[in-house]
Formats: C-alpha cells, sequence, structure tokens
C-alpha cells in the first residue's frame, strides 16, 4: 500500500511534466501545422550576415541577404552578364580606362524616402572607405583616386591606373550604395541597428543569430516583388535545415548534405536541385613552404587526383573537372586544354624529386569540414590517391576564418582545399586573385607575376585581356602554382508550388520568385 | 538568516574573483598564442604593410602581452569587453542580448531535469531488490550513454518532422516580438499578459531544453537512489518506521530532503556541464543564444568575442556554485547554525 501511494506520487509528477507539454503542444501544433501564407517566404538559410554595412566585410555567404536589402550599382545576372541597376548606363570617357562615367537611375529612394543620388554614391565608394581602411571595398577599388560628381544622376570614378575591370566590381562583393545623410544622421552604430537600403526588400524586424525579417518595399523602382514577406530564418545545422523544409516550416532551404538532395527530389512536395555556379574548388600552394619548391612535387601532386572520380562520388558528376583556374566556359577557360589525370606519370615525377614508396614525400593537408559541400570528403579522397604515388598527407581539419589568417600572414603550412569564389565569372578575379603574390589571400608568392597581372590589368581590349590571362591561367596549371579541381556546386530545395530562378552566382534572390497558382 | 546567507554569498563571490582572474589570463593568452593574425580578418586583402602596422598599433597589438593583457583587464572592469571582429559590435551588446536565452534554456532544462529526475530516483529506489531492478538499471545506463546532442536529433525528428507539433528553431515565431525589460521571453511575455505569446516561447524551448535535461537526469537519479540507499539505514529513519508512519512518508519526509543533499551537490557541479551542452544543441535548434555565438566566434576567430563568451561562462557557473552553496545552508539548519 505505501509503495503504491509513492508510485502514485511519482506518475503524478511525470502526469504533470506531460501536462506542460500538452499545453504548449496545443498552444502551438495548429500554428506548426498551417500551411504558409502566399504572401510570406521562409528561407532557411545557413549564416547570418556579420555585419548590417554590407560594405565593411567580404561575405559571399551573406550576399543574398544583402541583395534583398541593398542594392548594387550594377546587376550580374544568371549568365553572368553586366546589367544596368542602380547605374542606368556606364561608359568610359578615355581611351586608358581610369575615367568611369556612370548615370544613376532617377526616382530611386532609400527604404526612409530619401532619394538616392550620386551625393550617396561618391560616399559609399570613395568618401566613407578613404576614412576607414578597415572597409573590405577598399579591396575592390583600391586604384580609385575620386569620384567628380557632376549631377545627382551622374558621376565619373577617376582611377589612379586603368581598371577596365572596374564595371565587373560595382555588382561585385561590398559594392552597394549607402544612404549618406541617413548614416550621418544616426551614426554608424545607428545605421548598423537599423539599416536601410534600397533594395527590394525593407526590413521589418532583425534578431541576431536567429532571423530577419523583410517586408517587400512599396516604392522600389525596379519590379514589385511577388512575395510581400520574407523571412530568411539562420540555421546553421545542416540536418535542420532539411527537417524545416521536410515538415513544412520552410519553403526554402539552400546548402543542404548533397545526400540529401537526392532524397529530397523523390519527395511529391519538393523540388531538390544540385547546380555548378560560379566557384571552382583549388589547392592553394604555399610557396614558402619548402616541400612545395618543388615543380615536380607539385606537378605529382595534380597528375595524382581523379578529378572525375572525385566528382562522381561527391557531387553526382554535376562539379566539372577544371584544368585551369576558370569555370568552365567562362572567359578565362582554355578551350580543348585538359590537365590528365596520370597515376604513373605522377610517380615519375615525384621521383624525380626524389621521392618514392620507399621515401614517401610527408605533407600537410589543410581542408575546412562543412563551410563547402562535401570539402572534407573530397579532401580525404585527395589524401588516398596522393598516398597511392607516395605522398603521405596529414590532412588537418581548418576553419576558414582560421586560413585566412594564416593566409594574410603567409603562414599556411601546407596545400588548402579552398573554394575561390567570383560572381563576375571575369578571369582577373580568378587567376588574376589568385596568383597576385601581393594580396595577403594569394600563396603563391611569385614577385614576377605582379607585373604580368598588372599589364594584363591594364588592357582595354578583353579579347586580349582574356587572352592573355587563359595564357596565365594556362602557365600556372604547367608550373601547378595553385592546382584547379572543380567548379563548385551549390544545392537548393523548395516547395514544389514556387516558381525559383537559379543563378550562376548561387544568390538567393526572393524578389524573383512567386508562388505559382 | 537572510544576513548570514547574504554574508556566506558574499564570501563565496569573493573567493570566485580569483578563479575569474586565472581564467582571463589562461584565455587571453591562449588565444594570442594561437599561429594567426586577428589583423588578417579586419583589413581587406590589399592592405598596405602601413596600414597594417598602423591598425596593429591602434588596437595595442605591438606591445607586450603582459601589457595588452593589462589594457584588456582595465576595460574589462569598466564594463567595455571590446568590439567583435566580424560584426564591429560591442560584445557586452552581444552577451547582453544572447546571455538571457542561454539561461533561460538552461533553467527550463534544469527544471525539466528535476521533474524527470526525482520521481525516476524515488521509482529506482522502490524498485531496489525487486524484479524490475535490473530493467530500470538498463533504462538508466541506456540513458546516460545517449548524450545531449543526440537526444536533440531524436527530438527533433520525432516531433518536429514525422510528428511536426513542436517548433525546433528559434526562441519563438517569426510573428511574435519580443520586448522586455529582462530579456528573459518567459518573465517578459509573462509581464506583458501575452500568454500565447508566451505558450509560443515555451514552445521553442521544449525540444532544446529536454534534449538537455534527458543528457543531465540520469546522473541526478543515480545519485538521488544512491543517497537514498545511504539514509534508509539513518536512526532518523528507522525511529520513524517504528513509530508507524506509512513508508511513502518515511520516504518522502525524512528521507528525501536528507538525500537530496548529495543531489543539489552535484546538480551545482554538474549544471556548468549543462550550460556548457548548451552550445551544440543550441547549434541544433538554432537557439539564438550564447552558445550558438561562441561557436560563430570560434568559426570567425573572433579574439573579443570569444574572450568575452569565456568570461561570462565562467562566471555564470561561479555564481552558480556560489548559489548552491547557499541552498546548502537554506535545506540543511546545521550548516546555518554552523
Amino acid at each position: 500500500m505505501s509503495i503504491a501511494r509513492l508510485v502514485r506520487w511519482s506518475a503524478r509528477s511525470l502526469v504533470s511534466c506531460l501536462f506542460i507539454t500538452c499545453a504548449s503542444l496545443a498552444g502551438t501544433a495548429a500554428q506548426a501545422q498551417s500551411p504558409a501564407a502566399e504572401e510570406e517566404l521562409k528561407i532557411v538559410y545557413p549564416v547570418d550576415v556579420p555585419s548590417w554595412d554590407p560594405t565593411a566585410v567580404t561575405f559571399p555567404a551573406g550576399q543574398s541577404v544583402y541583395k534583398a536589402v541593398f542594392d548594387s550599382p550594377l546587376f550580374i545576372d544568371g549568365d553572368l552578364k553586366l546589367q544596368p541597376s542602380l547605374i542606368k548606363s556606364w561608359k568610359w570617357a578615355d581611351d586608358k580606362n581610369t575615367r568611369l562615367t556612370v548615370e544613376l537611375r532617377d526616382g530611386v529612394t532609400f527604404h526612409d524616402g530619401s532619394k538616392l543620388t550620386t551625393e550617396d554614391f561618391k560616399y559609399s565608394f570613395f568618401d566613407r572607405p578613404k576614412k576607414d581602411k578597415k572597409l573590405a571595398i577598399n579591396g575592390f577599388f583600391g586604384s580609385l583616386k575620386d569620384i567628380e560628381v557632376s549631377s545627382p544622376t551622374e558621376a565619373t570614378m577617376v582611377f589612379t591606373t586603368p581598371t577596365p575591370t572596374a564595371p565587373n566590381y560595382l555588382g561585385f562583393l561590398t559594392s552597394y550604395i549607402l544612404p549618406k545623410a541617413y548614416i550621418e544622421r544616426v551614426g554608424e552604430d545607428g545605421f548598423q541597428a537599423n539599416p536601410i537600403g534600397a533594395g527590394p526588400y525593407k526590413i521589418v524586424r532583425y534578431e541576431r543569430g536567429s532571423r530577419v525579417i523583410l517586408e517587400a518595399y512599396d516604392k522600389y523602382w525596379g519590379p514589385k516583388p511577388a512575395i510581400k514577406r520574407v523571412v530568411f530564418e539562420f540555421v546553421p545545422d545542416a540536418s535542420a535545415r532539411v527537417a524545416m523544409l521536410e515538415s513544412g516550416r520552410a519553403d526554402v532551404s539552400v546548402q543542404i548534405p548533397l545526400r540529401e538532395v537526392n532524397r529530397l527530389a523523390k519527395n511529391a512536395n519538393l523540388t531538390a536541385k544540385i547546380y555548378p555556379y560560379s566557384e571552382i574548388f583549388i589547392l592553394q600552394m604555399p610557396s614558402y613552404v619548402e616541400a612545395f619548391q618543388n615543380e615536380h612535387v607539385r606537378r605529382a601532386l595534380h597528375m595524382a587526383i581523379n578529378k572525375q572520380a572525385i566528382s562522381k562520388a561527391f557531387y553526382g558528376n554535376v562539379a566539372k573537372p577544371i584544368s585551369v583556374l576558370a569555370t568552365p566556359g567562362s572567359p578565362g577557360d582554355v578551350p580543348g586544354y585538359e590537365f590528365k589525370f596520370d597515376k604513373k606519370a605522377a610517380q615519375e615525377e615525384l621521383a624525380k624529386a626524389g621521392y618514392g614508396p620507399d621515401k614517401p614525400l610527408k605533407i600537410q593537408f589543410l581542408s575546412t569540414n562543412n563551410a563547402f559541400p562535401s570539402d572534407y570528403e573530397m579532401a580525404r579522397a585527395i589524401v588516398q590517391m596522393w598516398s597511392q604515388i607516395g605522398v603521405q598527407a596529414d590532412l588537418q581539419e581548418i576553419t576558414l576564418a582560421k586560413y585566412l589568417e594564416l593566409s594574410h600572414s603567409s603562414k599556411v603550412p601546407g596545400v588548402m582545399l579552398y573554394s575561390w569564389a567570383n560572381a563576375t565569372g571575369d578571369p582577373e578575379i580568378f587567376a588574376g586573385k589568385i596568383l597576385d603574390p601581393r594580396l595577403r589571400f594569394s600563396t603563391w608568392k611569385e614577385p614576377a607575376l605582379a607585373k604580368t597581372i598588372d599589364d594584363l590589368a591594364a588592357l582595354s581590349d578583353p579579347a586580349k585581356r582574356f587572352e592573355g590571362y587563359q595564357a596565365l591561367a594556362r602557365e600556372s596549371t604547367e608550373h601547378a602554382w595553385s592546382l584547379p579541381l572543380l567548379q563548385s556546386v551549390a544545392t537548393i530545395a523548395y516547395k514544389k508550388n514556387l516558381d525559383v530562378k537559379v543563378y550562376q552566382t548561387a544568390y538567393i534572390l526572393p524578389a524573383e520568385y512567386r508562388w505559382s497558382k | 538568516m537572510l544576513a548570514a546567507l547574504v554574508s556566506h554569498f558574499t564570501r563565496r563571490l569573493m573567493v570566485a574573483v580569483p578563479t575569474m582572474l586565472a581564467l582571463s589570463i589562461v584565455v587571453f593568452i591562449v588565444l594570442r598564442l594561437l599561429p594567426a593574425d586577428p589583423l588578417g580578418m579586419m583589413l581587406p586583402p590589399n592592405a598596405t604593410n602601413a596600414e597594417v602596422e598602423a591598425l596593429r598599433h591602434t588596437m595595442g597589438l605591438d606591445r607586450s602581452l603582459l601589457v595588452q593583457y593589462g589594457i584588456w583587464l582595465g576595460q574589462v572592469l569598466q564594463g567595455d569587453l571590446g568590439r567583435s571582429i566580424s560584426s564591429g559590435v560591442p560584445v557586452t551588446q552581444l552577451i547582453a542580448h544572447t546571455l538571457p536565452a542561454t539561461l533561460e534554456l538552461s533553467f527550463v532544462a534544469l527544471f525539466l531535469a528535476l521533474l524527470i529526475s526525482v520521481p525516476g530516483g524515488l521509482l529506482l529506489y522502490v524498485l531496489h531488490d525487486r524484479r524490475g531492478e535490473l530493467v530500470a538499471d538498463a533504462a538508466l545506463v541506456l540513458l546516460i550513454s545517449i548524450p545531449g546532442f543526440l537526444w536533440g536529433i531524436f527530438l527533433m525528428l520525432g516531433f518536429g518532422v514525422y510528428w511536426p507539433v513542436l517548433p525546433f528553431s528559434g526562441r519563438f515565431s517569426s510573428d511574435v516580438v519580443a520586448a522586455g525589460p529582462t530579456g528573459f521571453v518567459l518573465v517578459d511575455f509573462l509581464l506583458r499578459g501575452q500568454f500565447g505569446h508566451w505558450l509560443d516561447a515555451l514552445s521553442h524551448l521544449i525540444l532544446p531544453a529536454t534534449a538537455l535535461a534527458l543528457g543531465f537526469s540520469p546522473l541526478i537519479v543515480r545519485v538521488l537512489r544512491a543517497s537514498l540507499l545511504e539514509v534508509s539505514h539513518e536512526q532518523y529513519v528507522t525511529v520513524a518506521r517504528l513509530r508507524g508512519q506509512p513508508e511513502w512518508r518515511v520516504i518522502l519526509r525524512h528521507m528525501l530532503r536528507n538525500a537530496f543533499l548529495p543531489t543539489l551537490t552535484l546538480i551545482g557541479v554538474q549544471f556548468g556541464f549543462l550550460f556548457g551542452g548548451t552550445l551544440l544543441i543550441e547549434m541544433i535548434f538554432s537557439f539564438p543564444g550564447l552558445g550558438n555565438m561562441m561557436v560563430q566566434a570560434v568559426r570567425n576567430h573572433d579574439l573579443p568575442l570569444i574572450q568575452g563568451i569565456s568570461l561570462v561562462f565562467c562566471a555564470v557557473i561561479l555564481l552558480i556554485n556560489a548559489s548552491v552553496d547557499c541552498l546548502y545552508a537554506v535545506i540543511d539548519p546545521r550548516l546555518r547554525t554552523s
């Protein structure tokens, strides 16, 4: 009897616990199962933006969020072609490509209703970056000497050196026009707390690390977004992103694991895609590490990698193997050129460097884990391929931030698997940046390449410029200064009744999405 | 009694100060010994060496470690933990925004853990030397073997995907606006009389808190059962039984209170692990708390933020330990008089 009472007491406690759970279940069950309103779109996104100043950080992963709120002067479309945006037209005012005249669209307003003019353009691209050297935009417009304002809609960008690729940068990372008067009125911290832009959506509420809620800006200069309310939910865990889509709590999920894409594609209510975009997987070679100063070693490492097998194993053959530092079909690509996988030739190259099965080459190999789709898995496969020719690679996991720090201080201890983003597709931002020894993120520090790159950058004839970069990219592969592997792939899954356009830039642009009838 | 408790609490806090200082030194030095340059993340790639050196000087990074530590400590004592490298936002502001979320999650998890483990401990005691003991022990071992984050995934799949009755992302729904004096949404919504929002916030807490609680409660169950077995042979228990009191009353009135002291010690010590466990759980459930922010800070090598969060983690754990010490005195009158 006494024990029975005790058991009853225990049971009552457990029941009270269950009651609390049930009460909350009852309160939320209906909400959890309700279908998403057609006026709303919920996107589960892997990262929050580090800062609401889009000119302060080089953050490719956050561009989709920035592009919803802010607007860039030019727009890079799905085929990586430059299209007018806030800048209506642009032309070089001289033959040397040092003076670029731009005409801004008239009647564009920021989210506070104030008019966007060339003063805002000058402030965002010249005045503010000159004052604050930490702003990442300085890295893209370093040769900008001045911006001459002729009228509220016309201005001329003046460069110290020929800069024919300047228009490309006006549609690339960090290029956004910010509201001068507003920032000067509320201060930098005030702007971070309540950011406004001239993009298709304005911020309704931002909960750091959790979500940003956006509402269509009714005075947006371009086509009005079909979906009025967009929520970017920041969900860092990939499994959770998949679960949210499957359970109907989200409408779009990006950067989902490749193995999940095939599974989700079988779901009758969802569409799932793997698509190549304008990034490339490369192996960065630190020239300051002794082992990699031997060209035979570098070439052997390259020859031993079976890129097609990696693509098949990890990317369903969607990621195309590349032989130069450019995406296939882009202006920097070398048609017909192929660097072939050849294990035997790799062993011979390694033998020329004095290494082989009896005297294995020991190197360090760095890779991120989950920063890019299947990055660590690819690195492990490469380690196995290298081991077959007598290379012992010590694979170490590293964060992207740590790699960048090591790279910026020229302390990368080994080969690094890296995904190089270039939403413009221009070869200057592939070979021209990867191989520029003066840049703090380059690892191949060949001083002579600086002049080659400067000469190429100054060529105003696009055909000659592309030809020059193709030759440089080919030379890089032949000497194995940086090893091109595959074109990167992006993944997306969304509800079947949503019209989604995917871009080669991999940007998620909800302003262009719509619910189908 | 209150004065004695306050005095005891203050003494415990004073003892915690050297611990905090030692931890701050360890964190500061270890982070600076890493083979990486924080300036790498702060300047654009084409920054000149002169610009790098200028910023290094501005930040005091060209001075000795001791001087750097002194400057940093001086700022910390004035409540300034610096600015986050990745966002540029003051670290104190970021922590003030996320700490209540993590504390709320931890306390709800603790509450759930007690709801599970006190009846569980009693049940296991009752089953001692009975047929069901073996099965109950096996179940307990199984529960102990499953880490909190795995519970998180099970719960998310179970109650979030296959039977989608509970939310598993964020702190509350996107149509709910949180604004209140404390930052603890359960408290703020109650204060504002928004019971619908309160339920919404509670429902968002249930899965992550249960995941934490399920990882935490088996330990409490074990210690409580062991303590109950120990006190069951005490004289006062025998006397109570001889006086003809029913067994359930002996257990609940006499044994449980005394057996709870070692359990309280365990809770105090293990709360640090529970608090630390929020790192993974917050990540899985996209819960915007201190743990999630710490993971992002480590990924971004955001030194000021890592230092700030480490200090706060340490301070919270020391504060909890001091509070548990005071609770002993409340529960056990002998400690009060001593």
